[in-house]
């Protein structure tokens, strides 16, 4: 289980990025981080990362308390950053050079047969399309099976097509060994069809406004009522995280009346 | 059409057909860099011969064609292209491996960097011919105090180009090695660089160059054989002709050795994602 407790950061120039955010997160769960810009998103995902450490609090994997990069800690980023020099099937195997070279080279194809890019193993990045290279990118952060994945807005660089096709690709890798998945995003469609739970949060200080909860069967419909219903829900705690108004203890979570766009 | 149908009918042109165009491209590229010195030649060759100039002080292309025929014959210019190279080959190799460690060193470590570089620029705002005294003092008038003086000017490019290459890696690319737990020998080596390499080769050649210019100044200052005597030698003895010859065989070599750099460094850049002036 991996556990945030009243994770803070204040960086060097004063900016008070992160206020006291506090989550439980069970094994194999999705959990999606949504919120307007300035909410701290990247900070916290980035410090559960153990790449900008948070100034206060604890990240707790599993008991063991993670104040810098992790071996059970896999990220995605919003670019590929696939490494120009080496052909696909070597950026895919960076994580694993202490293995076996047979060892090395058979969970390397294995991986690209998961994502579909099985024949561009000896391609140079630079001639991937945005969307093969994040799906290196992906495979890359799998292949050293880590218990927790985390991801900073992975797919807001590729077109919508390259985006849903992703989001489906990332469903059926995540079936195979089931990590807790973190998933920062701003696509509220995209948390809706991922997330078993998604998190808002409202910014300045950066810290968590509310939780709901997606009880919905996948694989989900991105045309259904249910969705749209739970779409809704999300946009209006949305709208209501960045007017900053508070929540009372027995206010009803409803949908407003036409909550549409929140930015 | 369809759209797979199209991208394969744009696959299908015949691969045969554009290599062959390449092929022909190839030679047809470095050809073309040699039109301008030939039309050049040709055209002073040809205002000589019609009388126009005495061709005295600027021999035309022939003589100094003989000239080195003549060199050659006598085992001359061999001697003396081989010595030269040598000094070259010998102070590239001290300089550049120098350069490769302190500017790796400086690059990565904040702290090296404020200790020596200060020091270090100050030492490169020292024009070449100011060492030759001291080197010749310290080393002697052999070839010690010539190889450390070329040393000394491959080092700086080197250095610098090295340097500041490390520091601008790009970060995004250092977090991928953080994430995954580089140490600090691996970081250097599986992501600084490889990631540096394109502007460390280019710093390399950068180096070569002086150190082709900085072994005129060490030859010029007291050498019994090499180029830059022959080039002494040919003013002293009144015959502008060796001189030139020099001085083409100085542009031959520096170039070819330029070359022989570009063509190493090659197969290791084929990674960049750039626009090609090759």
């Amino acid at each position: 289980m991996l556990v945030l407790d009243h994770i803070g950061k204040t960086y060097p120039n004063g900016v008070h990025a992160l206020g006291g955010v506090s989550l439980e997160v069970e094994l194999g769960e999705i959990v999606a981080v949504i919120g307007g810009s300035g909410c701290g998103k990247s900070t916290l995902l980035r410090a559960i990362a153990g790449l900008d450490p948070a100034s206060e609090g604890r990240v707790v994997l599993d008991g063991e308390r993670i104040g810098a990069p992790h071996e059970k800690i896999g990220i995605i980023f919003q670019e590929p950053r696939l490494l120009p020099w080496l052909k696909v099937a070597d950026n895919v195997g960076f994580g694993l050079n202490g293995r076996p070279k047979a060892e090395r080279a058979e969970r390397v194809s294995a991986a690209l047969r998961r994502v579909g890019l099985a024949d561009k193993a000896s391609v140079w990045p630079r001639e991937l399309s945005g969307g093969q290279a994040q799906r290196v990118a992906i495979a890359r952060a799998l292949v050293p099976r880590p218990e927790v994945l985390l991801l900073d807005e992975p797919f807001s660089a590729l077109d919508a097509f390259t985006r849903t096709d992703l989001q489906d690709h990332l469903l059926d890798l995540w079936a195979d060994a089931k990590p807790t998945l973190i998933l920062v995003t701003h696509d509220v469609d995209e948390a809706i069809v991922l997330a078993d739970r998604i998190t808002v949060m409202c910014p300045r200080p950066g810290r968590i406004f509310d939780e709901i909860q997606v009880d919905l069967a996948r694989p989900r419909d991105r045309q259904s009522a249910a969705f749209d219903f739970v779409k809704r829900r999300v946009l209006a705690a949305l709208d209501r995280s960045l007017n900053r108004a508070p929540i009372g203890p027995g206010e009803e979570q409803k949908a407003d009346e036409g909550a549409a766009m929140w930015w | 059409m369809s759209l797979v149908s199209m991208t394969l009918a744009a696959e299908g042109t015949p691969a045969r057909e554009r290599s062959a165009a390449s092929r022909r491209a190839r030679f047809i590229r470095p050809a073309l860099g040699l039109i301008v010195p030939l039309v050049l030649a040709l055209a002073w060759e040809i205002v000589v011969r019609l009388g126009w100039s005495t061709g005295r002080l600027a021999p035309p292309p022939s003589v100094i064609f003989q000239t080195f025929v003549d060199l050659a014959r006598t085992g001359e210019l061999q001697r003396d292209t081989i010595v030269t190279l040598s000094r070259v080959a010998a102070g590239f190799a001290l300089g550049a491996g120098v350069a490769t460690v302190v500017g790796a060193a400086t690059g990565y470590s904040p702290l090296l960097r404020r200790l020596l570089d200060p020091s270090l620029q100050a030492l490169r705002a020292i024009p070449s011919i100011a060492w030759i005294p001291l080197f010749i003092l310290w080393l002697g008038i052999f070839e010690a105090s010539k190889v450390t003086l070329i040393a000394v000017g491959v080092f700086f490019p080197v250095y610098l180009g090295l340097m500041g290459a490390i520091q601008s890696v790009d970060r995004k690319l250092v977090e991928v090695g953080r994430a995954f737990r580089l140490s600090d020998v691996e970081m250097v080596r599986r992501i600084l660089l490889p990631a540096v390499l394109p502007a460390y080769v280019i710093s390399l050649r950068s180096g070569l160059g002086l150190g082709w210019m900085f072994v005129v100044a060490a030859e010029l200052m007291g050498a019994s054989e090499g180029l830059g005597y022959l080039l002494i030698d040919g003013q002293q003895l009144g015959k502008p002709a060796e001189i030139i010859a020099a001085i083409v065989a100085f542009a031959i070599v520096g170039k070819a050795t330029d070359w022989l750099i570009a063509l190493a460094a090659a197969p290791f850049l084929r990674w960049e994602d750039v626009v090609r002036s090759e």
